[in-house]
């Protein structure tokens, strides 16, 4: 019981020390926390390569949180703000990538997966039921010659 | 025929992606495309880092190659490559403008009083080697934010007209001067 609690203050303490490192913004506005919060989460950190600027501590990070903070103030739209970001920092800073000639292959590799693997199964299809109908025509030609064969009387050869 | 391509296709696939993966491997995920190359420098008005009445504009870089870097005395490897920066000012010409970058020096996120930077600065450079004509205070840090700064060092070269054409991040060393820098600044005095 008493390392429970022990553990359990542990926690605390460095739960208090998590907050404690992120600055807050915040407007009086909810509609505008709520954008903040969006864009903070949706801005890629340059310097730390996978953490988004709400999460990360680095210089940079926080230096863009009060420049986004900053525009939202002045009234700037989200999508003005991603623009703002990616004139400086490219399509790096915004973690939803843009469709263009560099990400194109992005898009194309799975569509011509998808493409190639139908083609595939047709294909496979096709020839599995050609064989069928080849062999449903062998066995109709094999009736008909022993039926023929019984009209004219003649006795089964072999 | 058929047999061969039942083969070929997974075995090319796999080349395919073996060279992909590889070529990820050896690619530096820090180095990005800059998206302020080939752009005018942002228009600016800071105070010198030792003089607050000057102020500097782009004006700065009117009619001079300049390699514009950003440093602090809080980075390591700032401190590091300015003995090397001194030799490429004393042996070779080239002329650097500091732009000082500090978040402990804004009231918002530090608290160092100016003083105490400069006489850091000047005892930092005194003993590694001082390459700069003068600092640009970016004391907000909006220039380097317009230029696409993500820490320091980091260096801008910027021709005759102020145009930003070429972002270097990390430090400038031997292999870079070799490689990159050296030839860069060899076309834009020819301009």
């Amino acid at each position: 019981m008493k390392r429970l609690g022990c553990i359990l203050l542990f926690i605390l303490f460095y739960a208090s020390l998590a907050q404690a490192a992120v600055d807050s913004y915040s407007f009086d506005d909810p509609q505008l926390n709520k954008r903040f919060i969006h864009l903070t989460e949706n801005l890629r950190c340059p310097k730390c390569l996978n953490q988004n600027i709400a999460d990360s501590n680095a210089m940079i990070a926080s230096d863009m949180r009060r420049k986004v903070h900053q525009l939202l103030s002045e009234g700037m739209s989200e999508d003005e703000i991603v623009l703002f970001m990616k004139a400086r920092y490219g399509d790096f800073v915004y973690y939803q990538p843009p469709l263009n000639a560099v990400t194109a292959l992005l898009w194309l590799i799975p569509l011509s997966f998808v493409f190639f693997g139908f083609c595939g199964f047709l294909y496979v299809k096709k020839s599995k039921s050609n064989e069928s109908s080849r062999k449903s025509v062998e066995k109709n030609k094999a009736l008909a010659i022993e039926k023929a064969n019984s009209l004219l009387g003649l006795e089964k050869e072999q | 025929m058929k047999k061969i391509g039942l083969f070929a296709i997974p075995l090319f696939l796999f080349v395919g992606g073996v060279a992909f993966l590889l070529k990820g491997l050896y690619s530096d995920p820090k180095e990005l495309n800059s998206s302020v190359v080939g752009n005018p420098i942002p228009d600016f008005k800071l105070p010198d880092l030792y003089d607050s009445t000057v102020i500097h504009t782009p004006d700065i870089f009117d009619g001079k190659v300049t390699l514009l870097n950003v440093w602090g005395v809080w980075c390591i490897t700032c401190a590091v490559e300015l003995p090397f920066l001194t030799d490429l000012v004393d042996l070779e010409g080239v002329r650097i403008i500091g732009l000082y970058y500090d978040q402990e020096l804004d009231p918002e996120f530090g608290t160092r009083s100016i003083e105490s930077v400069q006489k850091e600065a000047y005892e930092m450079l005194n003993r590694f080697g001082d390459p700069y004509k003068f600092h640009i205070l970016d004391i907000k840090r909006d220039l380097s934010l317009d230029l696409g700064v993500t820490g320091a060092p980091e260096h801008f070269l910027i021709d005759k007209k102020g145009v930003v054409r070429w972002h270097h991040i990390g430090d400038v060393n031997e292999n870079v001067w070799v490689s990159k820098l050296k030839p860069a600044i060899t076309v834009l005095e020819a301009e």
